[in-house]
């Protein structure tokens, strides 16, 4: 199967919800869906398809907004479905129900984006402490570390 | 009556540190659960504020095995972004490189699977000939662990025709000796008895968990990003994707040993083949508005890096994946219904070397609620004593 004859099958199968299909460059296909389109697409990718394996989730923030990357791979060509949330009322559905093995991924991005993962089996925190302050997160362009003030026991003021 | 046994998280041998918290039945587990980020170094954050050129040498440090994966996933990437064609030379000793750590990486868990079994004659032959391989790299790359060989544009260092010899020369020894461990290993009825069975994983489950490397080619699936996807030169390598079809810790030692073989014949493939010309080309500073996904195979199994552009000198986002936590759902299945004295094996078997050495784990009764130390040494002799009394399992046969 090369790329060409999935991208045709893509556009057969996902019609309208493929809102945009690029090939950037040999084995790299990005599919570009609505976020409520999400798991119609990814469930098409893997019982149509054929494209079991999930890589990872790719996580962006482009400002006003989150964009969302599905890296999957198949013995051909590696296709990747991205799509793009609000930053104020960042919402995902959890695609946990078609790729049992999204868990990890998807607790990554609640951690370090704060993007609420809508019926996640398990949505406790995956890679913050547990007394991370409420509120922060990492991977959003706008946090910034600092460092607090180093205080020596019985040191200088 | 069920018992939770927190195994973790903290150990100095340990790459990533984790803590596992098993609630078991009498010997056997029933419920296996990961907590994660005792080691998360904010790395992907700190990456935004790093040049291209600084990140290599902050991927080269995710990990200290597979330093090289890390390195060439993004220098290619990145070579990609900024529309670099590296010479084939340079590419040639970016994958020389990569093998090289494959069999170091192999020849490790290799022992480490020994020794987890109590076969600690089999770990101290083993890595007595990893040195070889950890000379091999220092020759070329002037270190043992974190190489630094990779650049944009190509590789840093050359070779040179004693190198080229002393290489070729090494090699015959390994060959001759992984021949001798294969058999060792194969004909050896208690190592291949400890490890039949323990860690099944089906193929509908390690696909379904998303596993990778050769966790998911030992449950019978050809997946290899070399194969699949090639990058750098593998497109004109010949070599075979190794499976088994036993889906437990023998079929992962089997396919490790076989990789181990193919690595010598792509090593001699890229020795002989050895195009001339310059080693690196010159990179641009900045890199035009634009992203790629580079996938590689690292020894323990598919390394994914996503990179961003912004048209600056740093990147907007650098997201990487590495194979252990893609393996970490599978595990949770294979703990699960197995014996608590399997856990040292069957973790060992994805190859995370999380129980390579000393490890509390406290037992809690939960009836008493009373709790117990014991060390990971002691867990292990627990492991040995129950597979002491047992009745070998002759009918188990090495399937190589």
């Amino acid at each position: 199967m090369n790329d060409q004859v999935l991208i045709d099958k893509a556009k057969a199968g996902l019609g309208d919800r493929a809102v945009e299909i690029a090939n950037p460059a040999p084995r790299r296909i990005f599919i570009r869906v609505k976020v409520d389109d999400l798991l119609e697409a990814v469930g098409w990718l893997k019982n149509e398809a054929g494209f079991t394996h999930l890589a990872t989730i790719s996580g962006v923030d482009l400002g006003q907004s989150f964009e969302l990357l599905y890296h999957f791979a198949n013995n051909f060509t590696c296709v990747t479905i991205r799509t793009e949330i609000p930053r104020d009322h960042p919402r995902l559905p959890s695609i946990c129900s078609v790729i049992p093995g999204a868990i990890l991924y998807e607790r990554e991005l609640q951690d370090m984006f704060g993007i609420v993962v809508q019926d996640i089996p398990d949505g406790r925190p995956l890679v913050l402490p547990d007394d991370w302050p409420a509120g922060n997160y990492p991977l959003r362009k706008d946090w910034k570390y600092e460092r607090p003030p180093e205080v020596i026991p019985g040191g200088k003021k | 009556m069920k018992f939770q046994i927190p195994i973790g998280p903290q150990h100095p041998a340990l790459k990533e540190p984790i803590s596992l918290r098993m609630t078991v039945e009498g010997e056997i587990i029933r419920e296996a659960d990961i907590r994660l980020g005792y080691n998360h170094r904010g790395l992907e954050k700190l990456a935004e504020q790093r040049t291209w050129i600084q990140n290599i040498y902050l991927t080269e440090r995710i990990c200290g095995i597979c330093s090289h994966s890390h390195t060439t996933c993004y220098v290619q990437g990145v070579e990609k972004l900024m529309e670099l064609e590296p010479p084939k030379r340079g590419l040639y000793i970016r994958t020389l490189v990569a093998e090289l750590e494959r069999i170091h990486s192999h020849l490790l868990w290799l022992g480490v699977a020994g020794h987890e079994a109590g076969f600690d004659s089999f770990f101290m032959y083993t890595w007595r000939d990893r040195e070889i391989v950890m000379d091999i790299l220092e020759i070329i790359s002037g270190n043992r662990v974190h190489y630094g060989i990779n650049t944009i544009g190509g590789v840093r260092r050359d070779l040179d025709d004693g190198q080229v010899k002393h290489i070729l020369d090494s090699l015959e020894i390994l060959r001759k000796r992984s021949e001798y461990y294969k058999n060792l290993g194969t004909t050896e009825p208690s190592f291949v008895a400890r490890l039949a069975g323990v860690g099944y994983l089906s193929k509908e489950d390690a696909i379904a968990l998303c596993a990778v490397g050769p966790t998911l080619r030992a449950s019978g699936v050809p997946m290899d990003v070399r194969k699949d996807d090639p990058y750098a030169v593998y497109g004109e390598i010949p070599f075979e994707v190794c499976t088994a079809d036993t889906c437990d810790v023998l079929g992962r030692t089997v396919v490790r040993i076989q990789e181990l073989f193919q690595c010598y014949n792509i090593i001699e493939y890229l020795l002989k083949n050895l195009p001339a010309g310059p080693v690196a080309v010159r990179a641009p500073r900045r890199a035009k508005p634009n992203e790629v996904v580079s996938r590689y195979e690292a020894p323990r199994g598919e390394n994914i890096h996503y990179i961003k552009s912004n048209g600056t000198d740093k990147p907007e986002r650098l997201k990487v994946r590495a194979p252990t936590l893609g393996n970490y759902a599978a595990t949770i299945k294979m703990l699960k219904n197995g014996f608590i004295a399997d856990v040292p094996l069957i973790f060992a078997a994805i190859d995370p070397c999380i129980c390579c050495a000393e490890r509390a784990v406290s037992l809690v009764d939960v009836r008493t609620g009373q709790e117990k130390i014991i060390s990971m040494n002691a867990l292990k002799q627990l492991s040995l004593k129950i597979s002491a009394g047992k009745v070998r399992k002759r009918e188990a046969e090495w399937p190589l």
